[in-house]
């Protein structure tokens, strides 16, 4: 399982928080930005690509994220930019939700099977694609703690920290996530038979 | 058999998020429930599916144009960033500064006018005499009282005071019409009742 320390030692941060790219951007060096950005960029749209469920909007959080990480660099700590910015990117994933709104209503799931037959049925990409409507069915709490959990591969304690919830209420909505998925595509199979 | 109270910690399972005691209790379960092998065994493929969707990345060019809209953000100058808090700082010293102006050369408030000194006289209180020569005054109220003890009727009898009106230090053009208040007490402390009417004995 892959833990914050070890992501943050596989993106180069050091836990003493003597990162030398950390601190020449922090002085103001663009480039040196620009490498932090390039650490980073696969955990912030990656994750944001999941929350948001589209690439553009994933984008523009990401935007967003490192405009915030690059204002907050001052008073950030090396050792816990990962966190930092799962948190950061959530957030700003859920301050986009809420000002627009999806734009793909969940009744528009059974649209999938519009022009498949039973064999295309366990074609990869449809499974892919049903895999990942299935995400947007939960609610965001629910779609976060399922993100950073089975996708980002976090611990249910890391996650708790990112979502400022206790573990409890963590495996709650990560057990309840996995259930709602599964029943989204148990219903979607039956109507394709 | 209804295996609702088992789905959660089947979920669970499925992701490795039980601890080896509480694990072993569901896998005890799932060895005797074949539907909840089977959710277990869906929530499993379904999140290694998703697993790897996650897992592809994304082209790169994605990530570059991300880079390249913040570095492009940064670049911009920081004018408007800097301005507004200079304009607000700005903004709030010079309106300090013209509060603390008027403050400053505010005359002092003017002196109270000299009031005419009043001078209230006490009305003289008159007294009268009732039936049985006792002086009764507006202010107090006496009760009569006689030898031996008072008898009912007695003591439900109202006292009436008589009381004049203070003198008038202007008396009024109009023909005097002196006007009698009668004061009627009764058993209850709190009831008091004031008769007025004329010399003619006309109510008002």
């Amino acid at each position: 399982m892959k833990t914050l320390a070890l992501a943050a030692a596989e993106l180069g941060d050091e836990p003493e928080g003597r990162d030398a790219t950390f601190e020449a951007a922090r002085a103001g060096d663009r480039a040196a930005f620009d490498l932090l950005m390039r650490r980073h960029e696969r955990l912030v749209l990656g994750t944001a690509y999941r929350l948001a469920g589209n690439l553009e909007d994933a984008q523009d959080a990401s935007q967003e994220v490192f405009l915030r990480l690059y204002r907050n660099l001052a008073k950030l700590d090396a050792a816990n930019l990962a966190a930092w910015l799962y948190r950061v990117t959530v957030n700003v994933c859920h301050d986009a939700r809420r000002r627009r709104p999806s734009t793909v209503p969940v009744d528009d799931a059974p649209e999938l099977t519009a022009a498949g037959d039973p064999q295309q049925s366990a074609d990869q990409a449809e499974q892919r694609a049903l895999l990942l409507r299935s995400l947007r069915m939960l609610s965001e709490k629910e779609r976060a703690a399922l993100v950073l959990r089975d996708l980002e591969g976090l611990s249910t304690a890391e996650v708790a920290g990112v979502l400022g919830s206790s573990m409890g209420t963590v495996r709650s909505q990560i057990s309840k996530a996995r259930l709602k998925m599964r029943d989204f595509v148990e219903r979607y199979s039956r109507r394709r038979l | 058999m209804s295996c609702a109270i088992w789905e959660e910690r089947v979920a669970l399972l499925a992701g490795g998020d039980l601890e080896t005691g509480e694990a072993a209790g569901v896998e005890r379960h799932l060895n005797q429930c074949a539907a909840c092998t089977a959710l277990a065994a869906d929530l499993r493929r379904e999140l290694d599916g998703l697993r790897q969707v996650h897992a592809e990345p994304l082209a790169a060019e994605h990530y570059a144009a991300v880079r390249g809209r913040v570095l492009a953000e940064l670049a911009k100058p920081q004018r408007r960033r800097l301005v507004w808090p200079w304009a607000w700082a700005a903004a709030l010293a010079i309106a300090a500064a013209v509060v603390l102006v008027v403050v400053m050369t505010k005359p002092n408030a003017p002196p109270a006018p000299d009031l005419p000194q009043l001078v209230a006289v006490a009305p003289t209180v008159q007294r009268s005499r009732d039936r049985q020569g006792a002086v009764i005054s507006t202010h107090v109220r006496r009760r009569r009282v006689r030898a031996g003890a008072p008898s009912v009727k007695e003591q439900r009898r109202l006292e009436v005071a008589e009381v004049l009106p203070p003198p008038q230090p202007a008396p009024p053009a109009v023909e005097a019409s002196p006007v009698r208040m009668v004061q009627l007490a009764t058993d209850d402390p709190n009831v008091v009742i004031y008769w007025l009417f004329e010399e003619k004995g006309e109510e008002r």
